[in-house]
């Protein structure tokens, strides 16, 4: 084996690609072991050649797999993409891990921020849309709270707005330079909290209870349990979000506020009327309940020794209250009380003589009004003007003169008459009694006839003479457009129904004298025997007639027929038939019948009764007939 | 101001499961102490007790939630359960049916909460001449690791050691 010096120097001068491998100390050791196997082997370490293929041999051998493994590892450290991909390969896991270490996050948080911002920048909507979901129930309870705690002062401001007290807290309010409502709200609201839960939210059990001093309450590992429960049957009853839960109960004056935080929630019972503040006050002792206990809240399991020092928190809170105040008794301010009764029974005089005058003054109205509104009904009065004028009273309006006397009525309804100025002027009503009244005066009606107003219009019944009818018929045409009217229908003409009558007298009068007959013997020129009473009879329906005829005032006329049977001459018969019409003539005046009304005339056999011929014939032909001629038949 | 919360305690919600009318509230109502009136379950379906279990070093108030029974697993209102650390399971011991019930209401449990220590009571053994549940089915059940036992609310039998078994796992 025979080397050189040169080959040595290049062995010792390391190659730029392949750097960290001693390679004199190499060779040195190489040499060693050579003697090792050769103690005769003697080689100077100058004697190495520079290029020694078995040296590289012996070097791949040895380190091949590692060269490899070094060169792919270069490769990829020293390619930016590559690295890039293997390390995001394994980031998630290195931050996993590394995530328990407080460092990562002060390490990450400028870069984070700084990423947020220009998020937020480039688009702010991303940012609006993650955060939606959290902030706007959030925001959505403040402002109801907000609105809450307004209209709580409001409402306690209007109440108190105009006391006494009112007043006293105005002044405060001015003095101290708060809103008034404020000051209402500080001296209303009376309340106490008398216990507070703070129960994990998770389980329900509970973490940490304080009560006040006087209060008392059931078991409180029970009862918080028992709110959860209640808080997931409302949630489960009516889906309600996740987050939200009950977050007032109220029975009478005591009030539940359950305030939920991530792992707690906090529940507080109080009596009487917190204000809305309140929700702010306790929302802040949980959030530092949760600040300073979190990791313990979190894996809360129940037992509760670890929360000891929580209790302060609540204390706190179960500390705070608004007591009612006491009226101040020793400090009665007795002069003001004084000058205020004083004040009061002044003013109290001064109302009592004003309200005496107003009550009389007011009756008077009332009877004024009474009295005008009695005088407005009364038919033909017509009220224009009805005032007071200083001490007066002054009507004035249009009067019937057939009206009532409107003195009468407004001294009856109690008005002073001397006070009374009246001004009437006189006009024709045309109220249907007012009618009735004047027709009662002008056509002054006859015994038989009454006038009557019967809905509304004027009604004459009864009877009355023709003339008085055309009177009122008459005068019913003259009344006045739109006045009632005069019904004469129910007026009988007494005129007409009496010559009615005394027409069916004489007709009928007429009929029984025509049916009379006087009968005669044969050849005798005086009745028969027996025609007396005939006669007489006959000659009172003849006065009777003519005194008929004279009241009527129109003529009358009997005409006596005498006949006589076909037996014997003509002449003779013509002159016995007028011959017994004589008779009759003459009997008839005999009794009182005017003869003026009689005419006579001798028919002979030439109207006989019946032309049979036999004697009972020839018997009943002889006889005198009687003809009643009247105006009616001329 | 009083603390009411004592140091060398623990607090465990434990739920108590049973088809309807096993009997599980009246199991309980003399061993428990209560508050709240029945009406509870059938109003807002849940009604909250104590039983406060002595074990050697500690003292476990055992919060029971006595849920509405229900044959129908599906209405079970399963926010009652969350935060449940261990859980009642009540069985008729005379109606096969509910130990069904009682059965599917564990697998239901398990689905949702995880495997959860519980113990199975198997209600009214007073009536024995009733009883359709054979020996050898309890037997088989304890040897999958339950804890079932006969129980009897005219008795008490089993009720105590109920609790303090189910005490004794929950509380660690």
């Amino acid at each position: 084996m025979s080397t050189s010096a040169a080959t040595l120097e290049w062995l010792f001068r390391p190659p730029p690609s392949d750097a960290g491998i001693d390679r004199k100390a190499l060779a040195g050791l190489l040499v060693e072991l050579a003697r090792n196997v050769e103690p005769e082997f003697c080689v100077q370490s100058t004697g190495v050649p520079p290029v020694d293929p078995r040296l590289e041999q012996l070097r791949t051998l040895l380190l091949g797999r590692e060269i490899e493994i070094m060169s792919r590892l270069s490769e990829l450290v020293e390619d930016p993409e590559r690295l890039a991909v293997a390390v995001g390969q394994v980031l998630p896991t290195a931050i996993a891990h590394a995530s328990s270490d407080a460092r990562l996050g002060q390490v990450l948080a400028p870069a984070l921020e700084r990423a947020t911002q220009s998020s937020i920048r480039s688009d702010p909507r991303t940012l609006v849309n993650i955060l939606h979901p959290l902030i706007v129930p959030a925001i959505r309870k403040s402002i109801g709270e907000a609105i809450d705690k307004t209209f709580q002062s409001l409402n306690e401001s209007l109440k108190h707005s105009l006391t006494w007290r009112g007043l006293r807290w105005r002044c405060e309010a001015w003095r101290t330079g708060t809103p008034f409502a404020e000051v209402v709200l500080k001296h209303t609201l009376v309340y106490q909290v008398e216990h507070i839960f703070l129960i994990h939210r998770h389980t329900g059990l509970l973490i940490s209870h304080v009560a006040a001093e006087d209060a008392a309450s059931q078991d409180p590992q029970l009862v918080s349990s028992m709110l959860i429960a209640i808080q997931d049957f409302v949630r489960d009853s009516f889906s309600g979000v996740e987050q939200q839960g009950l977050d007032t109960l109220r029975l009478g004056e005591l009030r539940l506020w359950s305030e939920p935080g991530p792992f707690a929630t906090l529940v507080a019972v109080i009596r009487g009327n917190p204000p809305e503040e309140l929700h702010e006050t306790l929302r802040s002792a949980l959030s530092q309940i949760h600040a300073e206990r979190h990791q313990a809240l979190e894996s809360f399991d129940g037992d509760s020794s670890a929360f000891a020092d929580v209790e302060a928190h609540l204390t706190e809170c179960a500390a705070l209250r608004q007591r009612a105040r006491q009226p101040a008794r020793a400090s009665f301010p007795w002069l003001v009380a004084v000058i205020g009764l004083v004040l009061l029974g002044l003013a109290g005089a001064a109302g009592w003589r004003w309200w005496q005058n107003e009550r009389i003054d007011a009756a008077e109205q009332r009877r004024w009004a009474g009295a005008i509104a009695r005088l407005r009904t009364e038919p033909g009065i017509v009220i224009t003007e009805a005032a007071r004028q200083g001490g007066a009273f002054v009507v004035s309006g249009l009067r019937d003169p057939l009206a009532i006397e409107p003195e009468t009525v407004l001294r009856e309804a109690g008005i002073d008459t001397n006070r009374l100025v009246l001004r009437w002027a006189p006009y024709e009503g045309l109220d249907p009694e007012f009618v009735l009244k004047r027709l009662k005066t002008s056509l002054e009606p006859p015994p038989g006839v009454t006038l009557a107003v019967e809905d509304g219009r004027v009604v004459a019944t009864g009877s009355a003479p023709a003339r008085w009818l055309e009177r009122a018929r008459l005068a019913a045409r003259l009344l006045p457009a739109g006045s009632p009217g005069l019904d004469l229908n129910g007026v009988e003409n007494t005129d007409e129904a009496a010559t009615a009558k005394l027409l069916q007298a004489t007709k009928s009068l007429r009929e029984t004298i025509q049916s009379r007959e006087i009968h005669f013997d044969s050849n005798e020129s005086l009745p028969a025997a027996g025609q007396d009473a005939i006669l007489d009879q006959l000659a009172r329906e003849l006065k009777e007639l003519a005194s008929l005829a004279s009241t009527m005032r129109v003529p009358a006329r009997v005409t006596l027929t005498g006949h006589s049977d076909d037996v014997g001459r003509g002449t003779l018969n013509l002159s016995l038939s007028l011959a017994r019409s004589g008779a009759v003539l003459a009997l008839l005046k005999k009794r009182g019948v005017d003869p003026d009304l009689l005419s006579v005339r001798g028919a002979g056999p030439l109207e006989p009764l019946n032309a049979e011929g036999s004697v009972t014939a020839r018997s009943a032909n002889r006889r005198v007939s009687f003809t009643v001629g009247t105006e009616e038949q001329q | 101001m009083t603390a009411t919360v004592q140091n060398a305690t623990v607090q465990k919600k434990i739920c108590v499961l049973g088809g309807f009318g096993v009997g599980k509230t009246s199991l309980v109502k003399r061993y428990v102490q209560s508050i709240f009136s029945e009406t509870y379950l059938t109003t807002v379906g849940v009604k909250i007790d104590k039983k406060t279990v002595n074990l050697s070093d500690r003292i476990v108030h055992l919060i029971l939630w006595d849920v509405a029974g229900e044959d129908d697993i599906s209405s079970l209102r399963m926010s009652y359960l969350r935060g449940s650390a261990g859980y009642v399971l009540v069985a008729d011991g005379t109606r096969r049916s509910t130990l069904e019930v009682a059965l599917s209401l564990r697998q239901r449990v398990s689905a949702d909460c995880g495997p959860l220590p519980f113990v199975l009571l198997l209600n009214k053994n007073d009536l024995k001449e009733q009883w359709a549940i054979r020996d050898a089915e309890l037997d088989d059940l304890r040897q999958n690791g339950w804890w079932a036992r006969s129980s009897s609310a005219r008795t008490g039998e089993g009720v105590e050691d109920a609790f303090k078994d189910l005490a004794a796992r929950v509380a660690h």
